[in-house]
């Protein structure tokens, strides 16, 4: 079996699914002839040619609006926004727009469209180039929002959201998409949207986490000794598959919730909100969440202050478990 | 003291400082000779001109970067966004520029701008005129979000955002811009941001709410009395910065809360509230943080909303459930 990064499991997913299904398109600034900014879709327009590998311009609301319309003109449009802190400018478009159709028509019309964003920090990037937007997206009815950790769901996961017969927010952690190679399947197969996946399994405390931060847990649990910690890599963020989460936290009792993204009113909110809702009395100590600050990702080398770390990971288990 | 309600008192505050300082100027659609489609911003036109009281082009990114310029040379723009649902359009002006100019610069600039924008559900509106998106803005740093519930607060909450030094969502509850009338004092004084208000005392549930929600929130504690259940309720007033002493010195108090809003649930400002007294009281509560919220759908249309906020029945279910845990 081929042994591929992030990013190559992500170009694997386009290509695989491109051959497969004549409606899929890629579109983006960047992405055709360049072969995107990441290499995520190199390769495509040399195969696929110019109209289903499009060029756009710089113009991330007519690239979101357009795809729009194609989807729902029979097409599988793969939209790329080029970086995170570029989403802005198509919010109009994918909250008031792609977001609702489906139920501003009563179900008559759907939009098949999913919109990849390179995401997060660790690449000493400069402003806009580190955000963790996905709070924004999980507030929003009709969108379901997907971050893969690890090249096999990267691709499992980016052919089940272009099969998904709705919007699809893809967010795919810049920071992992050449930090190692793992065994991806050729052909195509899905790694189903709205289950989170046991990375390992623990008795003593939950941590809960996605996307880039997933590395950094493992790291973090690698180093304690003595605490058999169960971590829960959530990979689809809406639906959340808030079963495992629950199931993990009644059997230990613990949680720990890691992220990138400052911290109010974030993810980390909702799901201390619904742990708290579900399981009040088996909680043997308060939910910590080990987030970003409620400050804007600085540029550089000043990020390693801002995003969790291993240490601030540990430091967090270590505060469940001396409640 | 006059009686006014709630937008009044919202055209009142903003007279009351473009008269005390010239370089206060309000800007949106229909807000100069038309005096606005909720007429907030009524006579401002006829009172100070046009360079202070500027008719924009439909455009809401164009409304918020033009008052970040603006603000960033001397001037406080207070922009109106016509409706809730049309503040996406301005999404990337408010969160990549007016919230980070002061951090981009180190503290060299600042955006001293108000944005207010009609809001909530409850008037029987078409699409795109009944959201309650401040959850957005709650998550985005170097914002302050402020919602009044009544024509006082109203009033001192805009004269304090606008003499502010940096962005704030100013987010006005439509369905009570004439729902009722209150004493409002003629001279200038400001609410401090950052500063809830215990609307009822009370001993069992704490009860918060903000916006909209307050009313519904009062009258479901007032119909508590008869099952002998005293509850208190909190009107945050600001969402950002939150004033989480009141909140948790309350929660410790009750050892039960109910939070009461109209967005939907998923990572509203109910999840960061719940998720604060779970970091803050936990070892206080008696039973688990009840959310009464929205659905996550969007809001539907016309009388159907009736079937989607929350009303003094749920609030009860969930002052209920908090009691008989």
């Amino acid at each position: 079996m081929p042994q591929m990064t992030l990013v190559q499991a992500i170009n694997d997913a386009l290509k695989t699914e491109m051959r497969r299904d004549p409606t899929v398109i890629v579109m983006g600034e960047d992405v055709g002839v360049n072969g995107g900014v990441f290499r995520a879709t190199e390769g495509l327009y040399q195969e696929f040619g110019p109209d289903r590998a499009i060029d756009t311009p710089l113009a991330e609301s007519g690239i979101v609006g357009t795809a729009i319309g194609m989807a729902l003109n029979g097409l599988k449009p793969v939209a790329e926004i080029q970086f995170d802190g570029f989403m802005p400018p198509a919010f109009d478009q994918i909250v008031s727009h792609a977001a609702r159709i489906r139920w501003r028509s009563r179900g008559r019309f759907h939009v098949p469209i999913v919109i990849r964003v390179p995401y997060g920090g660790g690449i000493r990037a400069l402003e806009h180039h580190s955000e963790a937007p996905e709070a924004y997206y999980v507030h929003t009815p009709g969108l379901k929002v997907v971050i893969p950790s690890n090249p096999y769901d990267a691709k499992g996961l980016l052919i089940a959201a272009i099969r998904d017969p709705d919007p699809v927010i893809f967010f795919e952690p810049k920071r992992l998409y050449r930090a190692f190679r793992q065994e991806v399947p050729e052909g195509d197969y899905t790694v189903p949207l709205g289950k989170a996946s046991i990375v390992r399994e623990g008795s003593d405390v939950t941590v809960i986490s996605w996307g880039a931060m997933v590395r950094v847990c493992l790291h973090a649990i690698e180093s304690l000794e003595n605490v058999s910690v169960e971590l829960i890599d959530l990979r689809t963020l809406k639906p959340l598959d808030l079963e495992t989460v629950l199931n993990s936290v009644a059997k230990t009792g613990r949680a720990v919730i890691v992220q990138e993204a400052p911290r109010t009113c974030s993810l980390s909110s909702e799901l201390t909100a619904l742990i708290n809702e579900r399981l009040l009395l088996q909680l043997q100590a308060p939910v910590v969440r080990v987030t970003g600050y409620d400050v804007h990702m600085p540029y550089l080398t000043m990020e390693q202050y801002y995003l969790p770390d291993a240490g601030r990971v540990k430091k967090g288990i270590e505060r469940v478990l001396s409640f | 003291m006059p009686q006014l309600n709630i937008v009044q008192a919202i055209n009142d505050a903003l007279k009351t400082e473009m008269r005390r300082d010239p370089t206060v100027i309000v800007m949106g659609e229909d807000v100069g000779v038309n005096g606005g489609v909720f007429r907030a911003t009524e006579n401002l036109y006829q009172e100070f001109g046009p360079d202070r009281s500027i008719d924009t082009p439909l455009s809401e990114a164009g409304i918020v970067g033009t008052a970040i310029g603006m603000a960033l040379n001397g001037l406080k723009p207070v922009a109106e966004i016509q409706f809730d649902g049309f503040m996406p359009p301005a999404f990337d002006q408010i969160v990549s520029h007016a919230a980070r100019i002061r951090w981009r610069s180190r503290g060299r600039f600042h955006v001293p701008l108000v944005i207010r924008a009609p809001y909530g559900g409850g008037i029987r509106a078409p699409e795109l005129h009944s959201e309650s998106p401040e959850a957005y803005y709650a998550h985005t740093p170097g914002l302050k979000v402020v919602i009044p519930s009544n024509p006082y607060d109203a009033k001192g909450l805009l004269i304090a955002a606008i003499r502010d030094p940096d962005p704030v969502i100013y987010l006005e509850p439509k369905r009570l811009y004439r729902a009722f009338r209150a004493e409002v004092p003629e001279e200038d004084y400001v609410v401090p941001i950052g500063k809830a208000r215990i609307a009822r005392e009370g001993s069992d549930v704490t009860l918060i709410a903000w916006g909209a929600m307050m009313p519904v929130a009062l009258n479901a504690a007032e119909s508590m009395i008869a099952q002998n259940v005293s509850v208190e309720v909190i009107d945050l007033r600001t969402i950002v910065p939150l004033d989480v002493e009141t909140v948790i010195e309350s929660v410790k108090k009750t050892g039960r809360v109910v939070i009461v809003h109209e967005a939907p649930k998923t990572c509203g400002f109910g999840s960061e509230l719940a998720a604060l007294v779970n970091d803050k009281a936990f070892e206080y509560l008696q039973a688990p943080v009840v959310r009464v919220t929205s659905p996550d759908a969007v809001i539907p249309q016309g009388r159907m909303e009736d079937y989607y906020l929350p009303d003094v029945g749920r609030c009860i279910t969930g002052i209920e459930k908090v009691l008989s845990y």
